[in-house]
């Protein structure tokens, strides 16, 4: 049991890595957004399923949930005011520079 | 006077169970009070708009989530694949995106299934225009070959087809 939580949790934060890295690489802000938002639909998802499994069935396994669900909810509307933000203040895209 | 409405019930009744999973006590003291707490927050929040939530047919949203899902870590993969490459082969765009759902509660569901999903992001939204930043093009396929809005246009039971 514990074997497949450590699977769970190591998988979760190899995705967590893979966003902080997509932070410093991505030119602008639109695009970090994306790499934002690798966290929460797989990164935190599989820490806290690995976390869940490791509890078993027990109040914490709801109060988990609760956490996933919260997560799943405000995500998109932190990133969603992000880009607005910047899209409303004037802010364009970055582009590839055509040779 | 205090009116009480089905809609006050609902909310007490979501709230005080949330209460319970996060206290985790069934001493009378601390459950008297999350009941109490839970009313008077229905209570302070009773009164709004309705919300556009209110007719979601909630069996075929339970079909719709898991296949949801399925596109979320789909797409996660890709982006962790083009975030690792070494050449970072991105192409960011904007989506002037023209949706032909119709209900409030159909577009909410398109903008935030499209930001959930990793790669794109709903920035605004207007009547039924939807601008979306895309991360590059493979990211925003479900959106241009409407993939996304048939299946939301499907839990709604909207048409979509051209006529």
């Amino acid at each position: 049991m514990s074997a497949l939580a450590i699977a769970l949790i190591l998988a979760g934060l190899f995705f967590l890595v893979v966003a902080a890295i997509g932070m410093l690489r991505l030119p602008d802000v639109f695009t970090r957004c994306h790499a934002l938002s690798l966290t929460d639909s797989l990164g935190a998802f599989l820490v806290l399923a690995g976390l869940a499994v490791y509890q078993g069935f027990s109040l914490n396994l709801l109060k988990i949930l609760v956490v996933l669900m919260l997560i799943y909810l405000l995500n998109p509307v932190i990133a969603h005011a992000t880009i607005r933000a910047a899209l409303r203040s004037g802010l364009r895209p970055w582009r590839r520079e055509s040779p | 006077m205090l009116k009480v409405t089905m809609e006050m019930l609902l909310k007490t009744a979501a709230l005080f169970i949330i209460w319970l999973i996060l206290s985790g006590t069934s001493h009378p003291f601390n459950v008297g009070l999350g009941l109490v707490a839970s009313f008077v927050v229905a209570w302070l929040n009773s009164g709004h708009a309705d919300s556009p939530f209110r007719l979601v047919p909630a069996l075929r949203m339970l079909w719709y989530l898991p296949w949801l899902f399925g596109r979320i870590v789909q797409s996660s993969l890709h982006l962790t694949a083009l975030i690792l490459h070494p050449a970072l082969p991105i192409a960011p765009t904007l989506i002037y995106y023209r949706t032909r759902l119709q209900s409030q509660a159909a577009i909410v569901l398109l903008g935030n299934s499209i930001t959930l999903t990793p790669g794109t992001i709903t920035g605004e939204v207007n009547e039924q225009e939807l601008v979306v930043h895309a991360l590059d093009e493979e990211s925003g396929h479900d959106l241009t070959t409407r993939r996304l809005e048939q299946k939301i246009a499907h839990v709604f039971q909207e048409q979509t087809s051209s006529e």
